[in-house]
């Protein structure tokens, strides 16, 4: 993939894309991660968005972020990436303090994960941070969805969030998150457009988790105006979101760090 | 947990469920600290959720056409376009307007019950037309604050996600997927005319046989004919029937009534049922009723007609809505003036007035 300056860069933890916990680990080839679906799906969009007009300069480009690997695993990750046949131009062994700046050095446009203390860190040093969501699914279609909740509250009230308990770094990280997502929906915009309604290898979907139907029309049409019209909608207000996740089956999962609500005080029932 | 919900909580771990708690509690503080004077929508587990497709609770008839004509997408743009015009009520509009009143009710006089309705907008269209809807629904103030856009993909699953009591919808394959997954569903008809219903009382009407019942009586009459049906009928008098695709949905209203009717309102109750069945009192009659008491089911009126047809004794009931198995009486009622809902389930759908249909497997849209 070449080096262009529309390349989407989006970077990827070596833990995610090969599964280190399962028994096999030890072995030449490493078992398949959580990424892998991701990354077979960035592939399709990247090779429709170059059949559709060969000259494209829009598109995918991964990178492969690994922190405290021996000399041994490095090389076994090198290779694994290889055999595998997977596209992933640049690898970056660094300590683990280090994953920040190097996200930021290199033009990240997004830094996914599957854990959510990492991502809440990640935004709030101002660096594109979403959930890579464990989807098991079979679906060839890459999958990016954004919280509405976020985006659609107004500037105003994400900072009344106060009254209900997050603290002043909390909001600040859900501030960083709108202005990251917006340069991303940008992008991911801008690609959608390059595919009709159907039969698209890229969809995009909104997910409201608490706010009323206005929050998520306001969302809609700040998404519209930011240059992405997305596919499908789903606004919650208030109900279990798990089971809709479960269906809609996501790869990326914008949330803002919305939902690592660890810190935040028991709201009473 | 309430009563009200058939199938089990599906709960995947006890971290899941936190997660989900916290969102409930976040969406709670959420509407309180926003000082909305719109009431919280009740968690779906305790609620009675209904839900609507785009096509039922809006006219969507034009809309439709330009779909047909120019494909999709030419409808996504149409729609864009004309994104700030309200769109015009559907055959489930007032359907839904007398649920807001009985929730109304039900707030007054249990204000932390979350035994509620729940409406849900629940649609296969793109997002991009997701926002006329909801203008529309805005227009109307509609008390309708959960939706899934689904752009394209089956909506069946989310049905079994929001934990669904009733789904009605212009599309037959839908209906039928959902009655199939055990989801009380029917198809919507706008009537040729329309009348003046109450603003007070939700009113829906359900037939008998293959609607609140199964089938297996109706099997006998369009294989053995009337006579046979009511030896039958008389014999097992004191079996029950086994139940049908609404029976849940019936239990479920009546669950919500015994609720006024714990507080002496049982004269005034916002909602009110009736069972329109073509049987007749005399000689298959007992058994439906002893059915429903086997159930513990109330059912307000119960009229038995003895095959008369139901459009007329319909029009003096005006209901909301009126469930029915043979498309054959769903007509009937659409010409005199009464909001239908076919329920495509059982022997009912091979035949035609008494006739076996050729293909069975080809159903009328």
């Amino acid at each position: 993939m070449e080096d262009t300056k529309n390349s989407l860069i989006i970077a990827l933890q070596h833990h995610d894309i090969f599964d280190l916990e399962s028994p096999n680990a030890d072995t030449e080839v490493l078992p398949k991660g959580i990424a892998f679906s991701f990354i077979k799906a960035v592939h399709a969009v990247n090779q429709r968005l170059v059949s559709h007009n060969s000259s494209e300069s829009l598109g995918f480009e991964v990178i492969l972020i690994a922190n405290e690997c021996s000399e041994e695993s490095k090389v076994k990750i090198v290779e694994n990436v290889k055999h595998y046949g997977m596209e992933i131009c640049k690898f970056y062994f660094c300590k683990k303090d280090e994953v920040i700046k190097t996200l930021q050095s290199n033009n990240v446009k997004l830094f996914l994960s599957t854990d959510s203390d990492e991502i809440y860190k990640a935004l709030h040093a101002d660096v594109p941070a979403a959930v890579l969501y464990d989807q098991t699914g079979v679906l060839d279609q890459l999958k990016v969805t954004f919280s509405g909740d976020i985006i659609g509250l107004p500037e105003d009230s994400l900072d009344s969030l106060a009254d209900l308990g997050f603290s002043e770094a909390q909001i600040k990280t859900f501030k960083s998150a709108k202005i990251c997502m917006k340069e991303f929906a940008g992008l991911i915009g801008e690609m959608r457009r390059r595919f009709g309604h159907e039969n698209s290898p890229l969809c995009t979907c909104l997910i409201t988790v608490w706010g009323s139907r206005n929050i998520c029309l306001s969302a809609l049409k700040t998404l519209g105006g930011w240059g992405l019209d997305v596919d499908e909608a789903f606004c919650m207000a208030g109900a279990p979101c798990s089971p809709i996740l479960a269906l809609v089956k996501p790869h990326i999962l914008w949330d803002g760090g919305l939902h690592n609500l660890r810190d935040v005080p028991n709201f009473e029932l | 947990m309430s009563e009200i919900k058939q199938e089990e909580l599906n709960s995947t771990n006890q971290n899941v469920e936190k997660a989900d708690e916290t969102d409930w509690a976040a969406a709670k503080a959420h509407y309180e600290n926003l000082k909305s004077k719109k009431p919280r929508p009740p968690k779906p587990k305790n609620a009675v959720t209904i839900a609507v497709s785009s096509r039922t609770l809006f006219d969507m008839v034009k809309d439709r056409k330009v779909f047909e004509e120019e494909g999709l997408e030419k409808y996504v743009e149409y729609q864009q376009e004309h994104e700030n015009e309200p769109l015009k009520p559907g055959s489930a509009f007032p359907f839904v307007k007398a649920l807001m009143t009985v929730n109304e009710r039900l707030r007054t006089l249990y204000p932390d019950s979350e035994e509620l309705f729940d409406i849900v907008l629940m649609t296969n269209n793109h997002a991009q037309v997701g926002v006329r809807l909801m203008n529309s629904i805005n227009h109307y103030d509609l008390t309708i604050e959960r939706f899934c856009m689904t752009g394209g993909q089956s909506p069946i699953g989310y049905l079994k996600a929001y934990m669904t009591n009733l789904y009605l919808s212009k599309d037959t394959k839908k209906v039928q997927e959902a009655i199939e997954e055990g989801i009380a569903a029917a198809i919507m008809y706008k009537p040729d005319m329309m009348m003046e219903l109450s603003e007070t009382q939700l009113r829906v009407a359900f037939d008998g046989d293959a609607v609140l019942f199964s089938d297996e009586s109706e099997i006998i009459v369009k294989q053995h004919g009337l006579d046979t049906f009511f030896e039958h009928e008389k014999q097992h008098e004191n079996k029950p029937l086994a139940q049908g695709p609404l029976k849940c949905f019936l239990e479920a209203l009546g669950k919500l009534q015994k609720k006024i009717y714990a507080k002496n309102e049982r004269l005034d109750c916002p909602i009110r049922t009736f069972l329109v069945t073509a049987r007749s009192a005399a000689s298959s009659g007992a058994r439906v009723l002893k059915t429903l008491r086997s159930w513990g089911l109330e059912i307000d009126e119960a009229l038995f007609l003895a095959g008369a047809p139901k459009g007329p004794l319909l029009q003096k009931i005006r209901p909301h809505i009126f469930f029915d198995d043979q498309m054959f009486h769903i007509e009937g009622a659409k010409e005199m003036g009464t909001i239908a809902a076919h329920v495509p389930y059982g022997i009912g759908q091979k035949y035609n007035k008494g006739k076996l249909i050729e293909q069975p497997e080809k159903l009328q849209k």
